[in-house]
């Protein structure tokens, strides 16, 4: 959530190693801005690398969260290095090994958002948009949502989220939560080869989610976490190696089903998610899409996003 | 008190607990600070709902503050359908012909009493005559409900040491339930008169469950805050009795009961310390008939003081936990396992626990 209007925080060139190390940076993700502190040299780089095209702040009034990235504690410091993520004292998971940092602040943003971002309804789902009319790529882990999210926002998208589909009840608008994308295994050659814009952090090895890297949000993603996208369109995508491109289109209960059904916090809301996604179902054409070409299936996507506008003018 | 040494709970958590409108004084800055430290006393909820009922102290929040406010309040609604589920439920699997009255927060929910809007309850609390409660036990268990532990030194401690049976879950259900037979630990020094509780509690029309009498409502949650907690972070607890304090506490007869009904549970002590904290830290109103004048020991008070100042308030994590906050902590938990258990039977307890430990550490 913005705090303040963007003309009031010009962007500071900052070391985020030095800034991290005494009070913390502030980034802003859009939907939420984090706090985060930590003396570890090596993640601050990662940072400034992978939110190079971000607003990051010090001394900000107001985070959302506030977080710290630290060195495990005791002698096994010196046997087997490791790292730890912590919220106001609580410390959410065991300790990381030291030099996987990254990907557990990245871990740890998204558990804190999961646990507190209630005032939202929490999509499993990339969302994407082109002037101001978003897609929904809602989708069970290892479909590709994050290989075809990445490529689209290498193709001149704006990416709003990959992990969230961060849904406003109040206003049925979709706000970013913009973060880094995580790509894991195989796709993370296969982003590096779609474009040589792709800026790619280092991979991490053996992690929970076996090879995990980190896609760079692109300069006008980043400029426009301040700004909310309308849904226009849903999409379940389905990577099959090798497959043709095929579109079957989902009835809106099926839609509403399968994006409800694929939400970190339905349950919890109740009403007011069942009202929230039932309005994004009944109002937004939704896909099955397979494909096998990332190319392929974003002019469909190009097109389907044209269509539903014709017919939104129409209607 | 100097309000430097509630640390940073006393600059605008507390003023905000004692009185809602203290909102129109805070600035976003001030919001920062407040929101991490009311999440971490599980008090957001509350707050949220306090400032909710007022549009004009609502319309004073910063922006950014709003979706938190919202957050809070949408999980506090999804815990009390959780408990209103978990209440039907055991409604249908509690023979008839037992008297159950319900404690704490499911009493709360249940009386709809409008303080407690926003507490985020973590099990059900009920409580059985002793002579019920293997029937209740059993009755329960047939319904699907098992104790989360197994371990026949865990049962046994439960059993015959305290006040409670081992929590219990029933698969698929968010929240446990805990079977009293009394409100304080037998073997503690504090001795609820059964007789008497079960003499003042009243039936809920229209439920098949009762609630304890407002003075002996008020003196449970005390006994709970001081007696079966090892007192770390438990503002929220103190918040409660504020709550019950203020609905329930009317006039000096109301007073005079309170009084009387802790003397004959043996918590007249206790009740002097939470109504000294509620009043210091929350502005709760106490009466001299309430026994104002008369507190325990300088050498008890200085050392609840250090507790309450340093274990029971939250404090902001950055920088790490200061050594006086760790030493409460450690002192809290001392007091906590000395309270419930004679000398002897704590030396046994702590022994057994050690030597499980050791072996569990050895064979993993």
């Amino acid at each position: 959530m913005s705090v303040l209007p963007p003309s009031d925080l010009p962007r500071e060139s900052l070391s985020p190693d030095a800034a991290l190390r005494r009070s913390g940076v502030w980034i802003d993700y859009g939907a939420c801005v984090v706090r985060v502190r930590s003396p570890m040299a090596t993640f601050a780089a990662q940072v400034g690398l992978l939110y190079r095209n971000f607003r990051l702040s010090r001394g900000r009034e107001f985070a959302d969260y506030h977080v710290s990235v630290d060195f495990g504690r005791g002698l096994r410091r010196y046997l087997r290095p490791t790292c730890r993520f912590g919220i106001d004292g609580v410390e959410p998971f065991e300790p990381f090994p030291v030099g996987n940092a990254l990907p557990m602040f990245e871990w740890g943003v998204n558990w804190c958002f999961a646990q507190r971002g209630n005032q939202f309804v929490l999509l499993h789902a990339g969302v994407l948009a082109r002037g101001g009319r978003a897609v929904i790529m809602a989708a069970t882990p290892g479909s590709g949502k994050s290989t075809l999210t990445a490529a689209m926002m290498l193709r001149g998208y704006r990416l709003l989220s990959d992990e969230f589909g961060v849904l406003d009840p109040s206003t049925g608008e979709l706000r970013p939560m913009l973060k880094p994308v995580a790509l894991k295994n195989r796709s993370i050659d296969v982003i590096r080869g779609f474009s040589p814009d792709a800026v790619i952090g280092p991979v991490f090895c053996g992690t929970r989610k076996g090879d995990v890297a980190h896609l760079a949000p692109d300069a006008a993603s980043a400029a426009a976490t301040g700004r909310n996208a309308r849904p226009a369109l849903v999409i379940f995508p389905r990577f099959v190696a090798g497959g043709r491109l095929q579109l079957k289109p989902q009835p809106p209960e099926q839609a509403f089903s399968r994006l409800a059904f694929n939400s970190f916090n339905y349950a919890l809301l109740g009403p007011v998610s069942f009202h929230a996604v039932a309005d994004v179902a009944a109002t937004c054409p939704a896909f099955e899409l397979s494909y096998g070409s990332l190319d392929e299936a974003i002019h469909c996507l190009d097109d389907l996003l044209d269509d539903a506008r014709g017919e939104a003018d129409a209607a | 008190m100097r309000p430097d040494a509630r640390g940073p709970a006393g600059r605008h958590l507390l003023p905000l607990l004692g009185d809602i409108r203290h909102v129109l004084r805070m600035s976003l800055a001030d919001w920062d600070e407040t929101l991490r430290l009311a999440r971490q006393a599980r008090l957001l909820g509350v707050i949220a709902h306090r400032i909710e009922r007022e549009p004009e102290l609502l319309a004073a929040v910063p922006p950014a503050v709003h979706g938190h406010l919202t957050s809070s309040i949408n999980f506090a609604a999804h815990r009390l359908q959780m408990v209103r589920i978990e209440l039907a439920d055991l409604e249908a699997a509690l023979p008839a012909e037992i008297d159950v009255v319900l404690l704490k927060g499911a009493a709360y929910i249940a009386q709809e009493l409008e303080f407690s809007r926003g507490r985020m309850p973590n099990d059900v609390d009920l409580l059985v005559a002793r002579r019920d409660l293997d029937k209740a036990e059993s009755a329960l268990a047939a319904a699907g409900w098992e104790a989360e532990t197994t371990d026949a030194y865990d049962q046994r401690y439960y059993r015959e040491w305290s006040h409670e049976l081992p929590p219990m879950r029933a698969s698929g259900h968010a929240l446990e339930v805990d079977l009293h037979h009394t409100i304080a630990p037998v073997t503690s020094r504090t001795r609820a008169d059964d007789e008497l509780l079960e003499q003042g509690r009243t039936a809920l029309p229209g439920s098949r469950y009762c609630v304890l009498a407002p003075a002996d409502q008020v003196i449970h949650a005390v006994i709970h805050l001081f007696q079966d907690s090892e007192m770390s972070g438990r503002l929220r607890d103190l918040v409660d009795i504020d709550g019950l304090i203020r609905l329930h506490m009317r006039s000096d007869d109301d007073w005079r009961q309170l009084r009387t009904r802790a003397e004959r549970h043996r918590a007249s002590g206790l009740l002097w310390f939470a109504l000294h904290y509620c009043h210091q830290w929350l502005g709760t109103p106490w009466p001299a008939v309430a026994g104002r004048s008369e507190p325990p020991r300088p050498a008890a008070r200085y050392l609840m003081d250090l507790l309450m100042r340093h274990a029971c308030l939250p404090r902001l994590a950055d920088g790490g936990e200061p050594r006086i906050r760790a030493l409460a902590r450690g002192l809290g938990q001392l007091r906590y396992h000395w309270l419930r258990m004679p000398p002897a039977l704590l030396a046994r307890h702590l022994c057994h626990k050690g030597l499980a430990r050791l072996s569990l550490r050895s064979s993993g």
